[in-house]
């Protein structure tokens, strides 16, 4: 099966540990950027996409210092702390940024997959909504619009969540 | 870092390009009916090939043309590049 889905490479990082000053999760609305705390005192920071296709599970620096300097445009202090580690991993984008939760052409195949580099938060709905639609073999009105065929009848999920162009933005 | 032989201007730092995804993908031709399923597969599904991929950059900060680069998706070599009118043996 060919799916509307592109593999693709993000990445992520840490620093050094310090004392505490972030007790929360804070995105950069203008861009690509996150950051959170860990309970040792290290800086997790990461943001957009490398933009290539990709299943080598390592970026390059090009991007992390583009998301840095957005940190950084957001908190200066940021710029005094040395990286302990980065990493990679492969991201499974959906051409319009949202999930597909859905029944395929195939009997007994059901999918769950372009959650792109997000929805964990989602878990326990989109864990819910799928054990309906296998349970079913019909897909619930609550994962309804995150059908496979959206693609084909032009009903695209608006979440700005971009897909695999995320510079158009 | 990425580097890129651009086949206009030589090797340079994929700083000064922009992805444009997948080169195999064929506009469907309009001088006959085109289905719906024939324009989800041009805009919207994608191989997604783990391995040799055949794909489209920009030269933005350079020469601006666009090229065909072909790349490794698993490791990030890239073998050959092309110009964008060339055809890929």
């Amino acid at each position: 099966m060919t799916l509307p889905i592109e593999t693709h490479l993000l990445q992520a990082c840490v620093s050094e540990p310090i004392k505490p000053v972030l007790d929360n999760v804070v995105t950069f609305g203008a861009g690509h950027f996150y950051v959170s705390q860990s309970d040792k005192g290290e800086m997790v920071m990461g943001g957009d996409l490398d933009g290539y296709n990709s299943y080598a599970q390592r970026g390059n620096l090009p991007t992390l210092q583009h998301v840095l300097t957005e940190g950084i445009a957001m908190m200066p202090f940021l710029s005094k702390l040395k990286m302990l580690r980065t990493w990679g991993g492969i991201m499974d984008m959906s051409m319009d940024g949202s999930p597909i939760i859905d029944k395929t052409h195939i009997e007994g195949l059901y999918l769950n997959c372009g959650w792109c580099y997000g929805g964990f938060k989602a878990t326990p709905a989109s864990g819910w909504t799928f054990a309906h639609t296998i349970a079913q073999d019909r897909v619930h009105e609550l994962n309804a619009g995150y059908s496979l065929n959206r693609f084909n009848t032009g009903h695209l999920i608006d979440e700005k969540g971009l897909g695999t162009k995320t510079w158009i933005s | 870092m990425l580097y890129i032989n651009c086949p206009h201007c030589g090797m340079r730092s994929q700083n000064e390009f922009s992805y444009g995804g997948d080169a195999s993908v064929k506009r469907p031709e309009l001088n006959k009916e085109v289905s719906d399923q024939e324009w989800d597969n041009f805009v919207y599904n994608r191989k997604s090939l783990r391995g040799k991929h055949l794909e489209l950059w920009q030269h933005i900060s350079g020469c601006r043309q666009w090229i065909k680069v072909e790349r490794d998706t698993a490791t990030h070599e890239i073998f050959r590049t092309f110009k964008a009118d060339e055809e890929v043996a």
